[in-house]
């Protein structure tokens, strides 16, 4: 019999192990993926790799109309994009509303939940219907925008709400006070202030976004976005071209989350300074 | 006094152009796809009259009603499994790292892959699940098996076993939140009153958790419940849940079909969602902090 200390400690090393092994289970699928889009021109889908070579993304360069990754490429960051300064400007909106306790504004808290809650394939193949009844022709530019701002709005404005409920309200008040109007005590004090949450808005705007698959499927035209032109060539073939594309891709999201979280970093450091100074 | 009044009118049309878009591009189109499946007849038009043939034809049929049932099991396996595993993680990360470097790292290496297309990681799992896959290959390296199992990719265990990583990360991160709001002075306290370890997680720890578990199950349950993705990379042709036919009946080009299998897919997340907010009250969960 151990005492408990004892077994407090071996429980930490059990959960410790299954951390570990779960995230290299996590982890090995992505890795591998990687390795192998390096394969040989040989090469197959799976190990061995035949050799290592950039072949499969010199192909991926080379490509032509049917497999040409490019366009689309251009066209997800640009929706992105799109999508993420949309983003920003309606949940700033809709947080600062909602500290205005406007009447009904649990009911606006629910439908923002809804658009979290409310699976993709629900409210991209629901929203195809509604344009094929008005007649409104599909397109990446359009419908694709409409629907994936429904998802990344709500995730925005939950991030802008927990930010505006950590904000200290001393400081507007202090601003108000002297004799600014509101507009500017916002725009001088209060934007500022929350600035890295309005970053985060906006990473959660980009990234899911760009990952976006189940809404894009039903309200994309001809022209596709990245997602759905990988899963159109994985149902055509799998070649390690694929691997390629999954790396590059996700090499992409990788530099976004890292440019967004300096930009975190940066705005905190810079506000916390400027606090630390008048202080 | 803020930069905004309480009750103005500023606030609410604040409000207005996020309200408009999420009822314009969720709330209606949601509302169509129920009226759409009580349509009748072939055209595809609003003057369509309204009947439950549909849905009759949908539960008259023997292998839609196995695939409901199918769905539902898988679903159930996924919580379980991601559950538990969530739990675990979540638990060690925040209970038992003690450094907040490594905690910070560890956590990291955890989130991080949200961050990237959950298409993408579904078809790295391709590579592992074949005949000649890793996992086979592995196998057959240590002596496992003579030959290779074929029961990997194109099937169940194949899907299971990659939406595990897909989607442990949604029912740790809540449980991580309730973890971190505990405060240290309650366990202390019932230490002191000579609590076991065990007793304190049973009776203090889990307790206050138990909210944040009942999120995780809900982000899990909708998101297995509605992921036709993986099936479709994973499980080929072979495999599909409900979702899968909604997809099918789509590109068959029949709406009504689509539209009933979407619009039962929507009473089974309903349900479940009621079930975990009589549970949870999310609206206090917020309020409290």
């Amino acid at each position: 019999m151990i005492g408990w200390k004892g077994r407090l400690s071996l429980t930490g090393w059990i959960l410790g192990a299954i951390t570990l092994v779960f995230l290299a289970y996590q982890w090995l699928p992505i890795f591998t993926l990687g390795l192998l889009s390096f394969s040989g021109p040989t090469g197959g889908t799976t190990f061995p790799m035949n050799g290592t070579s950039l072949h499969w993304y010199e192909e991926l360069w080379r490509a032509t109309v049917m497999n040409d990754f490019k366009p689309p490429l251009v066209r997800s960051s640009l929706l992105a994009l799109a999508c993420s300064a949309t983003t920003i400007v309606l949940s700033v909106m809709a947080a600062q509303a909602m500290r205005g306790q406007f009447r009904g504004n649990g009911w606006f808290f629910y439908l923002m939940l809804l658009g979290i809650m409310a699976p993709g394939i629900l409210v991209g193949f629901g929203f195809a219907i509604m344009m094929r009844l008005m007649g409104v022709e599909l397109s990446w530019d359009t419908t694709t925008f409409l629907v994936q701002v429904s998802w990344t709005l709500p995730f925005g404005f939950l991030t802008m709400l927990a930010v505006f409920n950590r904000f200290d309200k001393k400081v507007e008040e202090a601003a108000l006070t002297l004799g600014a109007s509101r507009l500017t005590a916002f725009r001088r004090i209060t934007l500022p202030l929350v600035l890295p949450g309005v970053i985060g808005a906006g990473l959660f705007g980009f990234s899911l976004s760009y990952d976006e698959y189940a809404r894009s499927m039903f309200t994309t035209g001809p022209d596709a976005t990245l997602p759905l032109a990988v899963m159109a060539q994985l149902d055509r073939q799998l070649t390690p071209e694929i691997y390629a594309v999954g790396t590059t891709t996700t090499f992409f999201s990788l530099i976004a989350v890292l440019f967004f979280t300096l930009a975190f970093w940066a705005m905190r450091r810079s506000t916390s300074l400027r606090r630390s100074s008048s202080a | 006094m803020s930069t905004i009044r309480i009750r103005s009118p500023a606030s609410y049309w604040l409000a207005v152009p996020a309200a408009a878009w999420m009822l314009g591009v969720v709330v209606v189109p949601i509302v169509l796809l129920v009226w759409v499946s009580f349509w009748g007849g072939r055209a595809f038009s609003t003057a369509s009259p309204l009947t439950f043939d549909n849905y009759a034809r949908f539960f008259a049929n023997q292998t839609y009603l196995k695939l409901a049932l199918s769905t539902i099991v898988h679903t159930a396996t996924l919580m379980a499994v991601t559950g538990v595993l969530g739990y675990c993680i979540a638990y060690f990360l925040v209970m038992k790292v003690r450094s907040p470097g490594w905690r910070l790292a560890l956590f990291l290496a955890f989130v991080v892959p949200f961050w990237t297309s959950t298409l993408i990681r579904a078809i790295a799992w391709v590579p592992f699940l074949g005949v000649n896959g890793v996992i086979n290959q592995t196998l057959m390296f240590v002596g496992a098996t003579q030959s290779p199992i074929e029961a990997f990719l194109y099937s169940r265990t194949g899907i299971t076993m990659a939406q595990v990583s897909l989607y442990t990360m949604l029912a740790a991160g809540p449980v991580v939140y309730m973890l971190n709001a505990i405060a240290p002075q309650l366990r202390e306290a019932a230490m002191t009153l000579k609590a076991t370890p065990f007793t304190v997680f049973r009776r203090i720890v889990f307790p206050l958790t138990l909210p944040g578990v009942v999120i995780g199950q809900v982000l899990v349950f909708l998101n297995v419940m509605s992921d036709f993705a993986t099936v479709a990379t994973i499980g080929g042709n072979k495999h599909a849940l409900l979702s899968n036919l909604v997809l099918l009946f789509y590109e068959g080009s029949q709406i009504r079909a689509a539209s009933v299998v979407a619009v039962l897919l929507m009473i089974c997340m309903l349900v479940g969602v009621v079930i975990a907010l009589r549970v949870v009250d999310i609206r206090r969960l917020g309020a409290e902090r």
